[in-house]
C-alpha cells in the first residue's frame, strides 16, 4: 500500500475553486502564518509531521515546451499534502472532533465542500479528492511525530545531565540522575511496530 | 431530552443489571424456518430496558446474533450488506487489527468458535436455582423448536467474599467504575461517567453512541443496517472470554511490589489506575479511601489535566489508556467518540489472596463492551490505546493488564517525582495477564427487530 | 517566505508528464511502473539525498469533478508531484540529488517535458524551479532538526530507556560507573542507516 511507509501516511488531495475564491484563501493562510496560535491545535494533536497547502491557480501549472498544450481552466486548485501517523479514520475523526473550524476555514472556499461536521460526509468527500502516492519515503518510517519530539527532549537532556555529571560524588550524581528521569519519565516509550491500518 | 422507548430495547443494552449469577448460552440455528420460530418464543421472554415496578425479577433473558446467525435466518442480501465490516468478518478474522496473536491467536482459542456461533443468549438470575429454571427453559425452546442447537454454555457468577458478593475481579480489582453515562438512560447521572463541556462539567454523551436510531457525537445518525427498523434500537457487542493468570499476576506483583519503594499495594494500583478497592489514584495518590469509593458523586469523578506529568495516575495505566478523558487536551472532544458499555461479568472459582492461585484453574472475565460502531469504539480502544500507546505519548508501549506481551521486551513505566520515595519505576519484562480465550461480534436487536427477524418480515427496500 | 519552516524548506514541484501518442508505453504508465518498481526503506535512493525527511512522488493524472453544480474539466497534461520536506536550503538540495542520484533522476524525471538531465547541475537545478509551486501555507512538527540529528536523538531514546530498566535500583557507585561505560559506548555507535523500516533490526545489523 503505497500511501503508507511504516508509521506514516502520505495522503494527497485536489479540490477545485472558484477562482474570486483563492484571495480569500489566501489571506486566511497569510493569518494563520502570523498568528502561530492559530497552529497550536496542529502541534497539540500531535499526529502530523509535516503538511502543506499548495495553491495552484489556473495559469501556474508548469509548462516547458510549446508542444506542451497550454492548460485551459475555469478552477484554481488546492493541493494537500500530509505525513501524518495513526489510520485514515483515526486521524479525520480526530480533526473533525475538535479543529473543525480551521478545516473549514481552509477548506469551504473549495466547490462541494460539506464542512467537517458532521465526519460522515466529510469523510466521504476526502475519498473524492484523495488520490494515492506513488513512491512514499521517509528517513524514519519506525518513528511517529510524538517518538520525534520525545527522542529530541530525551537527547537534549541526556546531553545536559552528561555535562552537568562530571565531577559529581556518586550520591549526588544519583540524586541529579533522579531529576533526569522524572525529566524524561513521560518519553520513554518503546519504538515498537504500529497497528496495521483499518 | 432524548426520549428512549424502553419498551423496545432489550434491558441488557440499557442496563447493568447487577444480579450474582449468569450463563451465557452459544447456539447455532439449524434451519431458517424452524430457526424463526425460536426467534419468535424467545422475542416474547426476551427482556425489555422496561422499570421493574416490582422489583427485580428472578432472572431476565436476552439475545444477540452474529452475522451468520442472521444470515443463517434468512434475512434478505441487501440487508445482511448493510450491516458494518467488522461485524460481518467477525472478531476472529479480525484477530491483527485487534491485536489477538501469538497466545491469543484463534488458533488457540476454545473449539467453539471453530464451529456455527450464531446466537448468543444471556441468562442473568437471582439465585443458581432460577438460573437454571431460565436456562433450561431456554435450551427447551431450542429443542422444541428444532430451531437452535445449544454449543456452549459460559457459567458467571459474582465473586463472592465473606459469602457475599462483590464486585471485584479475579485479580482483586473492585470493577465496573466508568460506564458511560448517556442521554435518555434512567440512571443517575453520575459524575465523571459522561464528556466534559466546556466549562469543566460533566454532560451525557450522545445516545448514538450506543443505540442505534438517535444522534451521536458527531451530530448525524450512526450508519444504522437496512431497513432503519431493523438497526434502531439495537446495538453491537463485542464478547470475548479472557481467561486471567492469576498466580502469574500475583507473582510480579509480589516481585516488583518488593522494588518499588511505595510498596506492593501502591503499584497495583499504579498498574489500574485505582486502588484494588476501587479509590481512583488521580483522587487519592497516597492511601485506598473506602469513603470515596462509597461517594457517588466523587469515586469517577476526575480529570487528568492537572497530572499531565503521570506522577499520580500513570500515562500507561488501564483505566486512563481506556478512558483517556482530557488527558490528551481538547477539552476530552478526542475520547467521546470512543467510549464503551461495558458489561463483563466474571467467571470461575475466586482464589482468596492467601491462598496459592493456579494459571491452570478456569477463571477469569466474560468482556462484555457494547456500542453503535465496534470499529469506532471497542475496536479502536483496543487497537490504538491498549496494543498501542502513541497517542498517549507512550511509543508503542502496551497496557500492562491485559495487552498482549508475547515477545517479552514489554515494560510499564510508572512515572513519579523527584525523591526516593516517589521515583520513577520500570516494571519490564512483562507476561501476559490474560489470555483470551475465544469470542465473537454480536448483534443486539429491538424487541421490534427480533419479530421482524422471527417473521421473516426484513424488508430492505 | 512560505516554502520556510524553520530550517525546513517545503518543495513542492509538478512536473509535466510528456504524452506521445506514438510510444508503445505511455509515460505515466512507464513512471508509475518505475515507481512502483523504485527500491524502498534503507535502500531507497533518497537515503542519498541527506536533507531528505520525508518525500513523495506521485503521478497527477487529473483534476477531479465533485459533481454539479461544479463545472467537469481537465488538466491536458499529466503532472508528476515530487514533494519533499528538506532540511536546508533549495539549491544545495537540487545540487545533491544532481550530485548523488543522477540516474534515478535520470529515470525518473526523462517522463517530462522539457528535462535537460542531470549532467549539468544549474541546468537541472533551474528546470526543477520552472517546475517549482510555491508552498502556500507549510505546517512542520519539528523544523529545526537534520535527518542525522532526528535519527541520532532516536537512537538515544531506545538506548537511554534500555539503560534505564537496567540499572533501575543500582547502588551510586554503581550507577555512575554504568552511566560512564553508557556514555562512551553510546558516543561511539554508528548512526543508524536512514529509512530503515524496523529499528529493532537495523538495531541486530548494526550489533
Amino acid at each position: 500500500m503505497t500511501n503508507i511507509n511504516g508509521k506514516a501516511y502520505a495522503m494527497n488531495a485536489v479540490t477545485p475553486m472558484k477562482t474570486w475564491k483563492t484571495p480569500i484563501l489566501l489571506a486566511v493562510f497569510f493569518l494563520i502564518g502570523v498568528f502561530k496560535s492559530a497552529q497550536k491545535g496542529l502541534v497539540d494533536l500531535s499526529f502530523i509531521h509535516f503538511a502543506r497547502w499548495v495553491v495552484v491557480q489556473n495559469n501556474q501549472f508548469p509548462r516547458l515546451a510549446p508542444e506542451q498544450p497550454e492548460e485551459q481552466l475555469k478552477y484554481d486548485y488546492l493541493l494537500f499534502f500530509s505525513n501524518f501517523n495513526g489510520t485514515w479514520n483515526e486521524y479525520i475523526d480526530a480533526f473533525s472532533a475538535v479543529l473543525s473550524s480551521g478545516l473549514n476555514l481552509i477548506w469551504r472556499w473549495s466547490e462541494k465542500f460539506p464542512g467537517s461536521v458532521p465526519v460522515t460526509a466529510f469523510k466521504r468527500y476526502i475519498s473524492l479528492v484523495q488520490f494515492d502516492t506513488d513512491y512514499y519515503y521517509t528517513a524514519y518510517p519506525y518513528a511517529t511525530t510524538s517518538d520525534v519530539k520525545a527522542a529530541i527532549r530525551v537527547d537534549d537532556a541526556l546531553q545536559e545531565f552528561a555535562n552537568r555529571a562530571a565531577g559529581l560524588t556518586p550520591e549526588e550524581f544519583q540524586q541529579s540522575y533522579l531529576q533526569l528521569l522524572v525529566k524524561v519519565q513521560a518519553d520513554i516509550g518503546a519504538l515498537g511496530p504500529a497497528p496495521m491500518g483499518t | 431530552m432524548v426520549k428512549l422507548n424502553f419498551h423496545d430495547i432489550q434491558g441488557f443494552v440499557a442496563r447493568g443489571y447487577n444480579f450474582p449469577h449468569a450463563s451465557f448460552l452459544l447456539a447455532e440455528i439449524l434451519d431458517r424456518q424452524a430457526g424463526r420460530e425460536f426467534v419468535r418464543h424467545t422475542a416474547g421472554r426476551v427482556t425489555s430496558a422496561e422499570r421493574w415496578q416490582q422489583g427485580k425479577p428472578p432472572s431476565t433473558l436476552n439475545i444477540g446474533f452474529t452475522w451468520h446467525g442472521l444470515r443463517k435466518l434468512g434475512l434478505p442480501d441487501a440487508t445482511l450488506l448493510s450491516f458494518p465490516d467488522e461485524f460481518y468478518q467477525g472478531m476472529r478474522a479480525r484477530n491483527r487489527i485487534l491485536g489477538d496473536i501469538g497466545r491469543n491467536d484463534p488458533a488457540n482459542w476454545e473449539p467453539v468458535w471453530k464451529e456455527n456461533v450464531h446466537v448468543w443468549l444471556a441468562v442473568y438470575a437471582q439465585t443458581p436455582d432460577e438460573l437454571a429454571t431460565r436456562c433450561g427453559e431456554t435450551i427447551g425452546l431450542m429443542r422444541e423448536t428444532a430451531g437452535a442447537r445449544l454449543l456452549y454454555t459460559q457459567p458467571a457468577a459474582a465473586i463472592k467474599i465473606g459469602g457475599q458478593p462483590t464486585s471485584k475481579e479475579h485479580f482483586g480489582y473492585t470493577d465496573g467504575f466508568g460506564n458511560p453515562d448517556y442521554e435518555g438512560v434512567e440512571r443517575d447521572t453520575i459524575p465523571g461517567q459522561g464528556k466534559l463541556t466546556a466549562d469543566g462539567k460533566w454532560a451525557p454523551l450522545a445516545t448514538g453512541e450506543f443505540i442505534l436510531g438517535y444522534p451521536d457525537e458527531a451530530r448525524e445518525l450512526p450508519a444504522c443496517p437496512v431497513p432503519y427498523l431493523l438497526g434502531i434500537n439495537g446495538t453491537y457487542m463485542a464478547y470475548r472470554k479472557l481467561h486471567q493468570n492469576v498466580a502469574r499476576f500475583r507473582v510480579y506483583l509480589d516481585e516488583k511490589g518488593k522494588q518499588y519503594a511505595g510498596g506492593k499495594e501502591k503499584l497495583a494500583a499504579k498498574f489500574v489506575g485505582r486502588w484494588q478497592d476501587g479509590t481512583p489514584l488521580e483522587l487519592s495518590p497516597d492511601r485506598a479511601d473506602p469513603a470515596l469509593v462509597r461517594n457517588q458523586s466523587r469515586n469517577t469523578n476526575f480529570t487528568y489535566g492537572q497530572d499531565q506529568d503521570g506522577a499520580r495516575c500513570p500515562l500507561g495505566s488501564h483505566i486512563r489508556r481506556a478512558n483517556p478523558r482530557d488527558a490528551f487536551g481538547f477539552n476530552g472532544d478526542l475520547v467521546n467518540r470512543r467510549r464503551i458499555m461495558r458489561r463483563g461479568m466474571p467467571y470461575g472459582d475466586y482464589t482468596p489472596e492467601d491462598q496459592l492461585a493456579s494459571d491452570q484453574d478456569e477463571h477469569g472475565i466474560v468482556f462484555m463492551a457494547l456500542g453503535a460502531s465496534l470499529f469506532r469504539q471497542f475496536e479502536f480502544v483496543q487497537q490504538q490505546w491498549i496494543s498501542y500507546g502513541n497517542d498517549a505519548r507512550l511509543g508503542s508501549d502496551k497496557d500492562l493488564l491485559v495487552g498482549c506481551h508475547s515477545g517479552g521486551g514489554d515494560k510499564f513505566v510508572v512515572q513519579g517525582a523527584a525523591d526516593a520515595g516517589n521515583a520513577p519505576f520500570i516494571c519490564g519484562g512483562l507476561p501476559d495477564f490474560v489470555e483470551m480465550r475465544g469470542g465473537d461480534y454480536f448483534f443486539l436487536p429491538s424487541l421490534t427487530a427480533l419479530r421482524l427477524i422471527a417473521d421473516g418480515a426484513v424488508d430492505p427496500r | 517566505m512560505a516554502n520556510q519552516n524553520g530550517n525546513m524548506y517545503g518543495l513542492t514541484i509538478l512536473s509535466p508528464i510528456i504524452d506521445d501518442p506514438k510510444s508503445k508505453v505511455s509515460h505515466d504508465s512507464a513512471l508509475r511502473l518505475y515507481l512502483q518498481n523504485m527500491p524502498r526503506h534503507a535502500y531507497s535512493p533518497f537515503t542519498k539525498v541527506s536533507g531528505t525527511h520525508f518525500c513523495r512522488l506521485v503521478v497527477m493524472d487529473d483534476v477531479v469533478f465533485v459533481g454539479s453544480p461544479a463545472a467537469e474539466e481537465h488538466l491536458k497534461s499529466k503532472y508528476l508531484v515530487f514533494n519533499s520536506n528538506l532540511y536546508g536550503g533549495l539549491d544545495a538540495y537540487l545540487a545533491e540529488m544532481a550530485r548523488k542520484i543522477p540516474d534515478v533522476v535520470d529515470d525518473i524525471w526523462s517522463h517530462c517535458v522539457g528535462y535537460p538531465g542531470v549532467a549539468d547541475p544549474s541546468a537541472f537545478a533551474a528546470y526543477m524551479k520552472k517546475c517549482q509551486i510555491e508552498t502556500t501555507f507549510f505546517f512542520a512538527d519539528v523544523n529545526d532538526k537534520t535527518v542525522e540529528q532526528t535519527l541520532r536523538a532516536l537512537q538515544m531514546k531506545v538506548e537511554f530507556t534500555a539503560f534505564i530498566e537496567r540499572n533501575q535500583g543500582a547502588s551510586p557507585a554503581g550507577l555512575l560507573r554504568e552511566f560512564a561505560a553508557f556514555w562512551e559506548r553510546v558516543r561511539e555507535l554508528p548512526l543508524p542507516p536512514a529509512g530503515v523500516k524496523d529499528l529493532a533490526k537495523s538495531h541486530a545489523a548494526i550489533a
